[in-house]
Order: C-alpha cells, then structure tokens, then sequence
C-alpha cells in the first residue's frame, strides 16, 4: 500500500444557495521520496481536496461525504490521530499558497516554526527555538538565530516562504503538501523555493503532493501528476505520460493555453472557450462535455470512468471506449 | 457501464454561447437601493426613522395638548390611572365634629370609621376614644403595618375625649392604613388600624378651572367625571408626556440631525481641501484636527455653553449647535482626507487627467461622488451619538433649557420620581433607546449596501 | 520602543499644551463674572478680588501666569471655595473617580473581550443571538438611563430582601463600587463585544489560522495563543477613546449614586461658576486622557510587533 492513498473522495460544501459539490470521486496515492503534482485550474477543487483529508476546511458548511484516506495504512478520515499522535505537523507538513498572510503576524518567526516541536516532540521553547534556528539555516536564511527572533512584517515574500518550509518539515513529515507554495512570489524566487523543496525531498526521501496550475512548476519537480477539472481527476499518470502522451483533451487544451520558450516554432496560444461547470449542479455527462472539441453524444449523457493505459497511465475520457471511432493517437497530432 | 451500448457515439453540437448575463446591471446608487430594501432589518429602522421624525415634525401641531401646560391635580399620573373621579362639594372646614358616643372597652382606641366621602380632598375619622388616655397620635401607611412599626406621625390631637381627626395631607388616590395610637398617662401607647380607599374626587369648580369639563357641564355632586385622556400619562406638574416626548422629538432630532449635517460639511471641507492641496499645509491642517480631537470632548461642551452664556427665555439649542460643530468636524475631516488620497491615486483619475478633465470637474464627478458613500455612512452614525450627547447633556442641566423638554431632561425628571411613578423615566428612555437603535442599524445598513470594503460580518 | 515611547510623550506634551490653551481662552471668553451674579459687592471689594485671582491683569500676562502654573503641577485656587487650591480638590476626588474608571473599564474589557469570543464560538447559536441581543440593548441605551435603572432595581432588591445588599448610593467600600462600575461599563462593554465579535469571525478564517491547524496544534492552543491574540487587536486600539467616553459617563454616574468623584465636583463648579475649578478640571483631565491614549498606544504596540518596530 502507497504511503498516502486516497480513494473516490466527495467533499460537498453547504452554502445559501445550494450545495456545491466541490470534489466529485478523486483518487491518488503518493509513496516515500515520491511527488505528486495536482494541477488544475483556480476553482478545480485541487486545494479543496488535500485540506479536506487534512481536516482544514471548516465542517460546517464543509463535509466529506464518501471515499476513504489512508496514511501508512491508518484511516485518516475518521482521526487525524495515529499512535495517540496529531498527523499534522507530525507526519505531515504544509505550506500554502500567500507567505505573507499564512503567517501570524504577532508571533515571532522562531516561535512558529518552534510551535509544532513543541506540541509534537515534547521540546521545550529554549530547545524548540534552539532547533528553528537550525532549521532556518537549513532553509538557508542568512543570520538564522537573530532572524528567528523577529516577525513576519520583517521578512520579504520569500524568506517568509522559506520559513514556511522549515515549520513544515520540522518534525520531518513523510508528507509534504506543498498548495500551490511558489505563486505569490516573483519568478527568480520561485524556482529558488522550488529547488529548495526538491533538495530537502532528496535528504529526507519524504513524499511530496505539489498542488499548482502552473505545468513548468510540474514538469520541473514532479513524477506523476494528477489533472483535476471540475472536482474530478481527469488523467493521471507519470510526468512523461501525461505531457507527451496526453490522453485526455483537457490535458491538451492546458498544454496549448500555457507559453512556450521553444526555439524555432512560433504559435498562437490556444485559450479554452467557455469556463468551467456549476458545481451547485454538475453536468450529467462528462463535465468537460461543454468545452471539449471532440464531444460526442454519449458525453452529454454519461460521465465516464477512468480509462486505464499502460504504467498507471488513465483518463476519463469516452475517446478511448473500444466503440469509439476516433482514436485516441489522434490526439496527440491535434 | 454496462448500457453503453445505447448511446452513441457520434460527433454532438455544444453551444459555447448559452451561459448568458441574466443579471441586469445596476448603478452604484441603484445597487445599494436595492440592498437597503431586501435587507429587512435597514428597512425596518428605515420606517422607524422617518416616523419619529414625522411625529417629531406634525405630533406638536395634531396633539391638542401643549408641551408645557401644568395642571397640578393632575401630577406624575401613569397612562394606566383611572380618569374617573366624582364630582364633590367645594370644601367647607370641618364644624360638625361628631360626638362621643360610647368608649372604646379594649384599652386601645376602636371602631374607626370615616366621616364621609373620602376623597383625595380630605379624609375625615372618627374613633371610640380610650379612658386614660393623654392624646392620640394619627399615623397613615401605604402598606399594612400589621402591628409593625407606623413611620412618622401625621398629627396629634390632644385629650382624653379626643375622636375625631381630619386628614388633607398630600392625598392620593390609593388605598391607606390609618392607625390611631393612644398614648396613656404613663407612656403606653395602644393602636388599631382602617385600611380607607380614598377616591379621585374634584369640586366642580376646579374642574372647570383645570379645564378638564367645559363650564356649562351639568354636573352634581356625587356624579363621575372623565379627567382628559394623557396616553402616556403625566409628568410631575401635570404636563402631557406624550405632548412633551413629540416637542423632545423636535429638540433631539433637530440637534441630531442638523449637527451632524454642519459638522460633516465641514469636515469634508477641511479635509478635501488638505487632501487636495497635500505636502505641508496639509500636514498642519490635519495636526491641528489631531489637537481638536485631543480636547475633552464633554467637559469643552459645557465651557462652551457657558462661553455663549444662555439668556433668560432661550432655549439653548443653537450654542449647543454650534458647540457640537466646532468640537465634531475632525473625524469626518480625517476620513475625507484619507478618501481623496487614496481616490487620487487612483489609475482613472490620471487616466481622467490625461484626457483633458479639468480640477473642478474631477473633484465634482469623480472625488464626491466617490467619497459620498462613504460620508453618508459617517452621517448615519453621527446622528445617534449625537442624540446621545445632547440628551446626556441635558440630563445633566447642560443641555436645552426649560421648559422645552429633550428626551435627556425628561429622564432626568423622571429619575425623581422613578420608584414610584417609572413611567416618568422609561417613556423618555424608550424613545432615545429606539431612535438611537434604529440609527445604528441604518447606518450598519446603509454601509453594507454602500461600500463593499466596510462590509461588516455579521 | 523607548524612541516610540519618547515620540508619543512629546506629542502628548504639545496637545497638552494646546487643550491648556483652548480651556484659557474659552474661559476668558466667558460672560459674566463668578463675583457678581449671587451678590452685590462695592467696587472696592471687586477689585481686591480681582487683585487676588490675578483677573485685573492684562489677558497675554494671565496667560503667562495661568501656563507656568500648570507647567509646575499647580491648578490654581477655586473660586467658590475659598482658600482650596483645585490641587486638593482635584487629590480629593480624581482617585474616586479613577478607582470607578479604572472598575469600569475592566468589566467593560474582559466583558467585551469574553462576550466577543463567546458569540464568535457559538455562532449563530443561542448564545450568540442572546448576547447580540443584549449588545443592541447596551449600544442604545443611555448611560444615565441604566444608572436610574440600576439603582431602581437595586432599591426594589433591598426592599425584597428586607436589608441592603448592596448600598444604593454613596462611596466607601466595594460595595459601593460594583453597581456604578457595572452600569459604567455596561455601554462600552457592548460596543467592545461587537467589536470583538466581528474581529474574531474575520480572524477565525485567516490563512496564518488554517496554518496553526495544519501543524497540529490543539484548538484550544490555536484559540489563545492565535486567534485570540489577533482578535483582541483592534479591541486595543478603541480602548482609549473608550477611556474618554467612561469618563464622561462618570459624571452622571457619580451624580446618580452620591459619589464624591471629580464628574460630580465638575458639575458643581459649572453650578457655582466656579471657574478656578473648571479650568484646573478641564485642563487635568485633558492632559489625563491625553495619558491614557498614549498608555494604549504603548500597549497596542507591546502587543502588536509591526506598529513597535516601525
């Protein structure tokens, strides 16, 4: 069994005007030393996904309503609990998205990532200081033992993201859940942020889940990358498989939306027509019947399951049912 | 899946184009029109609002009752006291006492009865005196003493064959206990007791002149007259209580609303002008608003009403007025300032600039317009606290003179008498309490509609 | 911090200066005359008043004399009491009003701050509604009607109870203290509990909230040391003007209940004319709010890191 794997999840929100269904059957798994790339576009469901197994969206007006998680085996659903333990902070760590306000701004830097060595490892504040001064230093921040004594307002965007990554591998997790982690920062910054996770994933093998909508961002850290669409996981499979193989067309449409710096070819960026489907009442069929270039009858009426190719590649998508005419290498040329 | 099969898997036509725009669009004013009336609660404090200020502006002129015209048989009575009261004879002194007509043989004085009708007039008794007995000492409770303690004495009445005791102090109308106590020779006292209902009761003539019955009334004696109808009672000189709370609506909204009004327009004079005008001067104009709101603010209330000094017959409204605008301006100064430099800064002023605008021409459609909102808001919230202050004022002697009532004042003449008569104090209170409830929530309303940022979370 | 303090202490010395400033000529622009008015006194005696208080002096010199006396602590003498210097008085009566005050604004804050929290956690629930319900009440209703009311209740308990459980007016003990504190504070304490409510229901959805929860600290630890602390924020910031506005409720206050505070030695001075009192009271308690602000001011930024540091 994977390290964390996460069947047919359904998390729904309750809201004035009706019920969302924010994540509609997700599944992945990620093992030891591995990265797991969740992309998708802003409202997808992606951050929504991992948060919900981590117990962070608020229940009410948010609530789990089918699928299972597990964390080496244990049901982390039910309890965030394991061997009389809090997971979070513990076995797992997160960073999120905007450094600036992830941050309390009346605790000091030190005292934050110390936080959870305290709750978790039994430190005491001298020790747990002592240590998140070493950890930022780890994270390589000039100056680590003053740093760690001043506060959020005085650190830039990307040192305040660096001492994110030290209070979230402090008690050195298995799982690192890294939402969308280099997006408020400026580029230069990003990929140091990202290399940085990469070089830490390499010293401690931990597992990384890299939720982002930016392909370079996966193409650069991850191994296997899960598209999720409208609460769903559209294709999921190795880096390679779902970049040059793609199999689904939604897959192919982010990849003409997204720049490229290749010499030599010049195109035109492809955006895709339409916006995403309500989740107050998805679509019966397929949810990317509406926008899809190659819809066909079935579409409209039945949403499918996940096609399964070769090495974990799969797509949910009816182009690849054996009655299907149009064949799925035809993609790849379109 | 296993009915495949029946659906087809053909090429299908998708309409990118039938998500449409089904919102109408609104204008700024439109839009917050629109939420003020879906939100139950604005639109309630709305109608509360523009009712006190109709009563406040028609009450005084319908009510047929005048806020200042005491009628002194009339004092602090409640809405609920009966109106009845019978008609009685004019007063004559009490001549015919009765005589005695047997002892009392239970060594304390017996068979107390009253003479007569007793009326808030007079209560006249009569008791079988004690052989013994030095004087007797009349006392009267309003709760049944039960052979407690009486309290103090009304009066004495010397000698043994003493029978007879009349009683014109203070009468209400009201159940009493009158206990009468003989003293003997050697210092024992013995009492008894009558619990005596004494009635609402005037002569035809003081009717008359209370202008309760008109004078060609054909009333006798005996008969029940109807004393006019105060549907919130009295107060303590027998004024109209809801006659004097319309007159108090005048004073209070007309101090709270057009306090506000002046202090507002300069504040936005003031700091539109430094905001405008920027760097130095704008640095001094605002350091001077930072000393006038260091000033405390009460205690320069009242050094400015003895500063305009009050002549004899003025009401006092207008240095209060003009004590509020020149103590108030400084927040709505701040906040306007604040409102233009960010609003100055903004890409479509420039973009408005390059395009050939002229100053008077931003300021009129792009800096008021912006900043109305945002001064409305401020308004709505001024006009409670100011209610507040003129009626803390008031009811501290600071505020509007005598006889005309504010709501302040009247509670503070109805503290007097609270224990007995409350309504005096809670109708007063009640309507300063819904007045300045019902601003709040307004103004909680109007910034929820007006300006998406102040939106509160609740 | 110590630069913060300095600057905030300078500042406050300057609008000290200025509130001295205004009371002096306010005053002097007073019609009237605290001498004549009860009594008719030959001119001679005028004079000699006059002589006394420094009043037959040009207005730039009073002004001169009135300032270096405030500058060396010195409030001048009152004019209806004579031979009292407002310096006594003021010693007399401000820690009365200062022990109400301070009473007051301490059920006023830890009121606000537990009543805040408390609807904040039981949102919408029972609690919630009953206390929002009771803030409206509290937001709209005069200081001076729940100080009648107060004491009204009061008198009725006693008479119930057939002894005093608490005394209704006068000043000595706590006892005499509790019910004018409550009803001192209640209208603040209303104000802050809003305040307090609506902060906690902002902080409660935070990102650094979602953080704290993301390491694994426990919800009560995330309630105290996270959002409580950042609620209480802005609570901070309005407690010195609510400073002033307890102060200014004071006055009825001691009025209502018999208490020997300086709200009520004020109101009797401005009775009597009693302009040495007046301006000594003006400017004491200009200069005391002015304290209490910066005192706010310095804890806020204790507190609050970026406004220290800045």
């Amino acid at each position: 069994m994977a390290l964390l794997d996460v069947k047919n999840l359904h998390v729904e929100f309750t809201t004035y005007g009706g019920i969302v269904h924010a994540v509609r059957g997700v599944d992945f798994s990620v093992d030891e030393g591995e990265t797991l790339a969740i992309v998708g576009e802003s409202g997808c469901g992606k951050s929504v996904t991992v948060q919900s197994i981590m117990g962070l969206i608020p229940m009410p007006p948010g609530r789990i309503t089918q699928g299972t998680a597990h964390l080496r085996g244990h049901d982390i659903i039910q309890s965030k609990v394991i061997d009389g333990k809090d997971i979070r902070g513990n076995f797992v760590g997160m960073i999120f998205q905007d450094p600036m306000t992830s941050l309390n701004p009346t605790m000091t830097i030190g005292a934050q990532i110390a936080e959870p060595l305290e709750v978790h490892r039994g430190y005491s504040h001298r020790q747990a200081m002592n240590r998140a001064a070493e950890l930022l230093d780890m994270v390589q921040i000039p100056e680590a033992a003053k740093r760690a004594r001043q506060y959020p307002f005085e650190f830039s965007g990307g040192m305040l993201q660096r001492s994110m990554i030290a209070m979230a591998i402090a008690c050195e997790p298995s799982v690192l859940i890294a939402d969308e982690p280099s997006t408020a920062l400026d580029v230069t910054i990003q990929a140091q942020i990202l290399d940085l996770v990469k070089s830490i994933q390499k010293d401690t093998g931990m597992a990384i889940i890299l939720i982002t909508h930016d392909l370079g961002v996966v193409a650069r850290l991850a191994d296997t990358v899960s598209v999720m669409y409208a609460g769903e996981v559209m294709e999921a499979g190795s880096v390679d498989d779902v970049f040059y193989r793609s199999a689904h067309p939604y897959t192919l449409g982010l990849k003409e939306a997204m720049p490229t710096n290749q010499t030599g070819r010049s195109r035109q960026l492809k955006p895709i027509d339409g916006s995403p489907p309500d989740l107050f009442s998805p679509p019966k069929g397929c949810s990317y019947a509406a926008r899809c270039p190659h819809t066909m009858e079935v579409c409209l009426e039945n949403n499918p399951n996940a096609f399964a190719m070769q090495d974990g590649h799969a797509a949910k998508c009816w182009l690849h049912h054996e009655e299907c005419e149009v064949e799925a290498e035809d993609l790849y040329q379109a | 899946m296993s009915d495949i099969g029946t659906y087809s898997f053909r090429r299908a036509q998708v309409d990118l184009d039938r998500e449409e725009i089904s919102r109408p669009s609104l204008s700024y004013w439109q839009d917050a029109w629109y939420r003020i009336r879906t939100n139950r609660r604005t639109l309630a404090s709305l109608f509360i609002v523009v009712f006190m200020v109709l009563v406040a502006a028609f009450g005084p002129i319908l009510w047929h009752f005048d806020y200042d015209t005491q009628d002194l048989n009339q004092t602090s009575k409640p809405p609920w006291a009966s109106r009845s009261m019978t008609v009685i004879e004019p007063y004559t002194p009490w001549l015919d006492r009765p005589a005695v007509e047997r002892w009392s043989d239970t060594g304390a004085p017996a068979d107390i009865q009253a003479i007569g009708f007793p009326s808030i007039e007079f209560v006249r008794l009569t008791w079988s005196p004690v052989q013994g007995a030095t004087r007797y000492t009349i006392y009267r409770t309003i709760v049944d003493p039960e052979g407690g303690p009486l309290g103090l004495p009304l009066g004495n009445v010397i000698g043994e064959s003493e029978n007879s005791y009349e009683d014109r102090i203070d009468l209400e109308q009201r159940r009493y206990w009158y206990s009468v106590e003989a003293t003997f020779a050697d210092g024992t006292t013995a009492a008894s007791t009558l619990p005596i209902d004494v009635a609402a009761a005037a002569t035809l003539a003081g009717a008359i002149e209370s202008g309760w019955i008109d004078a060609d009334t054909d009333l006798q004696p005996g008969d029940t007259l109807r004393t006019p109808w105060h549907p919130l009672g009295t107060d303590y000189l027998g004024r109209d209580m809801l006659a004097r709370l319309m007159k108090g609506a005048q004073i209070s909204l007309f101090i709270g609303i057009v306090a506000p009004l002046l202090f507002i327009l300069l504040g936005v004079v003031y700091g539109s002008f430094a905001g405008f005008i920027g760097g130095k001067t704008d640095a001094l104009l605002m350091r001077f608003a930072d000393f006038v709101v260091a000033l405390p603010f009460l205690l320069f209330m009242i050094l400015f009403k003895l500063v305009f000094g009050i002549g004899a017959g003025e009401s006092g409204i207008l240095p209060m007025l003009v004590a509020l605008v020149l103590l108030s301006w400084p927040a709505a100064a701040r906040l306007v300032r604040g409102q233009i430099l960010q609003i100055r800064e903004e890409g479509y002023i420039d973009a408005s600039r390059l395009l050939g605008t002229k100053t008077p021409r931003l300021i009129l459609r792009h800096m008021i317009p912006n900043t109305m909102g945002v001064i409305l808001v401020t308004f709505t919230f001024a006009v409670p606290s100011t209610i507040f202050t003129e009626a803390f004022l008031s009811f501290i002697g600071m505020g509007v003179e005598p006889p005309i009532p504010s709501w302040g004042s009247m509670c503070n003449d109805g503290r007097k008498t609270m224990e007995t008569t409350p309504h005096e104090l809670i109708f007063p209170a009640i309507f300063i309490s819904i007045t300045v409830l019902a601003f709040n929530i307004l103004g909680d309303g109007l910034r929820d509609a007006l300006d998406a940022r102040m939106r509160s979370t609740e | 911090m110590a630069w913060y303090t300095v600057k905030r202490l300078i500042q406050g010395i300057i609008t000290v200066w200025f509130i001295a400033t205004a009371t002096f000529w306010a005053m002097h622009e007073v019609p009237g005359d605290p001498f004549i008015g009860e009594k008719a006194v030959s001119p001679e005696v005028e004079a000699n008043l006059k002589a006394r208080w420094g009043l037959d002096k040009p207005p730039l010199e009073q002004y001169w004399i009135f300032m270096t006396n405030m500058l060396q602590g010195d409030f001048g003498i009152s004019f209806a009491q004579e031979s009292r210097s407002v310096n006594d008085i003021i010693l007399e009566r401000f820690p009365v009003s200062a022990i109400l005050g301070i009473l007051a604004i301490v059920f006023a804050g830890l009121g606000g701050v537990l009543y805040g929290a408390l609807t904040a956690l039981y949102r919408n629930q029972w609690p919630d509604v009953l206390i929002i319900l009771l803030v409206i009440i509290g937001i709209s209703v005069p200081s001076f009607v729940f100080a009648s009311v107060g004491q009204l209740i009061l008198v009725v308990i006693n008479q119930i109870l057939g002894f005093n459980v608490l005394p209704v007016a006068g000043w000595g003990d706590i006892s005499h203290m509790l019910v004018p504190a409550l009803v001192l504070g209640l209208g603040t304490m209303a104000f802050l509990t809003r305040l307090m409510r609506s902060s906690m229901l902002e902080i409660v959805s935070a990102d650094f909230i979602r953080t704290a929860r993301s390491k694994g600290v426990p919800a009560a630890q995330v309630f105290s040391r996270h959002q409580l602390r950042n609620a209480v924020l802005p609570v901070i910031t309005v407690l010195g003007p609510s400073v002033a506005s307890i102060t200014t409720g004071g006055f009825v206050v001691e009025n209502i209940f018999g208490i020997p505070g300086l709200g009520q030695s004020f109101v009797l001075a401005v009775q009597q004319s009693d302009y040495g009192v007046i301006m000594g009271t003006t400017v004491f308690y200009g200069a005391f709010l002015v304290l209490m602000v910066i005192i706010v001011d310095l804890l806020y930024a204790w507190i609050d890191p970026r406004v220290r540091l800045e």
